[in-house]
């Protein structure tokens, strides 16, 4: 995770506005830092990043209200809504990865146990002789059981669904991001800070 | 999620070492207003409302952290950060059961096992959790970091818990 930048001429026994102008310069700043990575849906780092430091401008904002004569409401709202959707799509990058090394780890555990059951079953063939319709059905309930159990399919179908849903959430992203830029809201939330 | 608690006193014309006491130390009360109900782990939305009000702390401790001098106050903040991320952890498990109970039944038959197996370990998983907190906060109690936390504040702000009294949002 991206350390906050220092800030410098912080003086604590000023009043709030100017030291809050000095901080908030530089946490949009930051924000907007990340701008190049935008375009990179695999800049799943920068992302997060980004997400932190959106998260970092929207309490600050919250926090140095108080210290504006303008109703930041609505430029926190649009900065929540930014972070919420970079925290959706971090979930993602997070689980994918998780959930494709749970099903590899499945994968190798489920093989080991499908060639267990046909080889006891080979062997009960070799020693019995001949198979009778009572070995025959006993061995086509434990297969069923086996595939009941397996949990490979469960895990496959949230893995696409997790896929799918960073995608769209991705596209999502871009879109806002693209309107926050037509809408000239970095300079318009600067213009209301007064730090522009 | 929980409302963050009123700052009372706090206007424009602050000096900014008052207003950091004053916000700090209502979101500190705010946040440990929960740790009743965290503890008994009856509801998860006690645990969740907690974990909201540490990160508005910390988010209140990062914005006026130039009132404070720097060793002393990252001491403080290191604390205030485990407790962050102890509930985080426990908050991730209890947000990813919820979201596998809710695809459920959307799912095929045979793809139940593994989401139910998956649901099976995060439980098992969050229970190891409530024993981390109840860890952390027996650790912070013989610390006595509570008390350490407010006077420090005060000391450095000139605002005292007493004196500030910060109450939750009345109930409508």
């Amino acid at each position: 995770m991206a350390k906050p930048r220092p800030v410098p001429g912080i003086d604590p026994h000023r009043r709030i506005r100017p030291n809050a102008r000095r901080i908030l310069a530089v946490r949009v700043d930051e924000v907007w830092s990340y701008e190049p990575f935008v375009s990179d849906p695999n800049a799943v780092r920068e992302l997060h990043d980004m997400r932190i430091a959106c998260k970092r401008l929207r309490y600050l904002l919250e926090i140095f209200a108080v210290a504006f004569a303008d109703d930041l409401e609505p430029y926190i709202d649009e900065v929540k809504d930014l972070q919420d959707l970079l925290g959706e799509i971090h979930d993602r990058d997070v689980q994918v990865p998780m959930l494709a090394e749970h099903l590899e780890e499945l994968r190798e555990h489920g093989d080991v146990a499908a060639r267990r059951l046909v080889a006891q079953e080979r062997r009960t063939r070799v020693n019995g002789g001949s198979v009778s319709e009572a070995s025959y059905r006993s061995f086509r309930r434990r297969l069923e059981a086996w595939s009941r159990a397996d949990q490979r399919p469960g895990i496959e179908a949230l893995l696409a669904r997790r896929r799918q849903e960073r995608d769209a959430l991705y596209a999502r992203f871009l879109g806002e991001w693209a309107r926050l830029r037509d809408e000239g809201f970095r300079a318009r939330l600067e213009d209301v800070l007064g730090i522009r | 999620m929980a409302k963050a608690w009123e700052v009372h006193g706090l206007h424009g014309d602050l000096r900014f070492e008052e207003a950091a006491g004053r916000v700090i130390l209502t979101r500190w009360r705010e946040m440990m207003s929960f740790r009743e109900g965290t503890l008994a782990g009856e509801d998860i939305e006690e645990l969740h409302a907690m974990r909201v009000s540490s990160r508005r702390l910390r988010a209140a401790m990062d914005a006026f952290a130039d009132a404070f001098p720097s060793r002393p106050f990252k001491r403080r903040l290191k604390r205030v950060k485990e407790i962050t991320d102890t509930l985080g952890d426990a908050r991730d498990l209890d947000v990813a059961v919820e979201g596998l109970e809710a695809i459920l039944p959307e799912m095929a038959p045979e793809e139940r096992p593994g989401i139910e197996a998956l649901i099976a370990e995060y439980r098992d998983r969050r229970a190891d959790e409530n024993r981390h907190i109840v860890a952390l906060f027996e650790r912070l109690d013989d610390e006595g970091f509570a008390d350490d936390f407010e006077r420090w504040v005060a000391r450095r702000t000139g605002v005292t818990v007493e004196e500030l009294d910060p109450q939750p949002p009345a109930r409508h």
